[in-house]
């Protein structure tokens, strides 16, 4: 079969089968140290026949389920369509190549965001040399304080919330596009995909204290930048920025 | 309970991701408190926003046809 390309990466069936369960290749750092178990890859002990055809259906159906979340998490991720289309492509490749070691009650939607959020990260392990940098200066949120001070004296319902009906969707998402990748996938997985701060721990490989600092600075800065939308159309008061 | 523990609780309340004992005492602060009620229905505006905005992208046509046809050939 000829090399398939994806976003830039030729992929063999070798090289596909050289990655761990969760999307993670082989042959880096973390895992010299271990001699590999499995030559091929568990990817070796895949059944075929029509065993092979069901799981595919299965698998299929799970992908189709969580597919537009798992897009709407790339494309915050890539922050372009064109990127997020290649990183959902790329991580459920590996996905399916590793779907039938799972067993039932495995939290299978959240197996598909981590091995999404892996595939991100490996492609960006050639930057880890200059992090992306997490101490933006976050301050009190002024959307919350401007709109009351704005707004105080209206009569009609929450003067508060009614700044808040004025701000357009893109306005929203370009303002989460803004933030460090850290935050806005805290954001994004906690908020918006509705996950615990417990799958979104497991999905991220982080500590569910860092999920939670990463969610209310990632949601502080978040309001500052609605803030600045706000006010430059007048919705509330204050400094001008 | 008093308006800066309830703060500091309320986006735990809100994810709910709080413990249950503190669940009533903060329901009750924010019966009691206007101000603290009024911080919690605009955290609970903001959540709905960012859902409706980030939340109604669906996946591009093309991606699913293309993911079909690519898993058929692993």
């Amino acid at each position: 079969m000829p090399p398939l390309r994806l976003g830039g990466i030729a992929w063999s069936r070798s090289a596909f089968l050289r990655m761990n369960v969760h999307g993670e290749h082989q042959e880096n750092e973390m895992n010299t140290a271990e001699p590999e178990r499995h030559p091929v890859g568990p990817g070796a002990e895949r059944p075929s026949g029509a065993m092979d055809r069901d799981a595919r259906a299965r698998f299929e159906r799970l992908v189709g389920e969580h597919l537009d979340g798992l897009y709407r998490v790339a494309r915050r991720l890539t922050r372009n369509q064109a990127g997020a289309e290649d990183l959902v492509q790329e991580a459920m490749l590996k996905a399916w190549r590793s779907f039938h070691t799972f067993r039932e009650g495995t939290n299978m939607r959240a197996w598909l965001y981590r091995i999404l959020m892996n595939a991100h990260i490996d492609r960006h392990r050639k930057d880890a040399r200059t992090p992306e940098v997490l101490q933006e200066e976050i301050g009190d949120a002024y959307l919350y304080a401007g709109a009351r001070e704005g707004l105080a004296l209206s009569e009609n319902g929450n003067p508060e919330t009614q700044v808040l009906d004025q701000i357009m969707d893109a306005e929203v998402r370009e303002s989460l596009d803004a933030l460090p990748v850290a935050f806005r996938t805290a954001v994004m997985l906690v908020d918006v995909e509705g996950f615990s701060y417990k799958e979104a721990a497991e999905i991220l490989g982080v500590p569910v204290g860092t999920v939670m600092s990463r969610l209310y600075r990632g949601r502080q800065a978040l309001k500052r930048r609605l803030a600045a939308f706000a006010r430059d159309r007048h919705f509330i008061s204050g400094a001008q920025a | 309970m008093n308006c800066h523990d309830a703060v500091e609780k309320l986006w735990q309340y809100l994810d709910h991701e709080l413990d249950g004992a503190a669940v009533p005492e903060l329901e009750r602060h924010l019966q009691e408190c206007r101000d603290c009620f009024s911080r919690a229905e605009f955290e609970r505006h903001l959540r709905a926003l960012l859902r409706r905005s980030c939340g109604c992208e669906q996946a591009p046509a093309g991606l699913r046809a293309r993911l079909h046809r690519l898993l058929g050939m692993f």
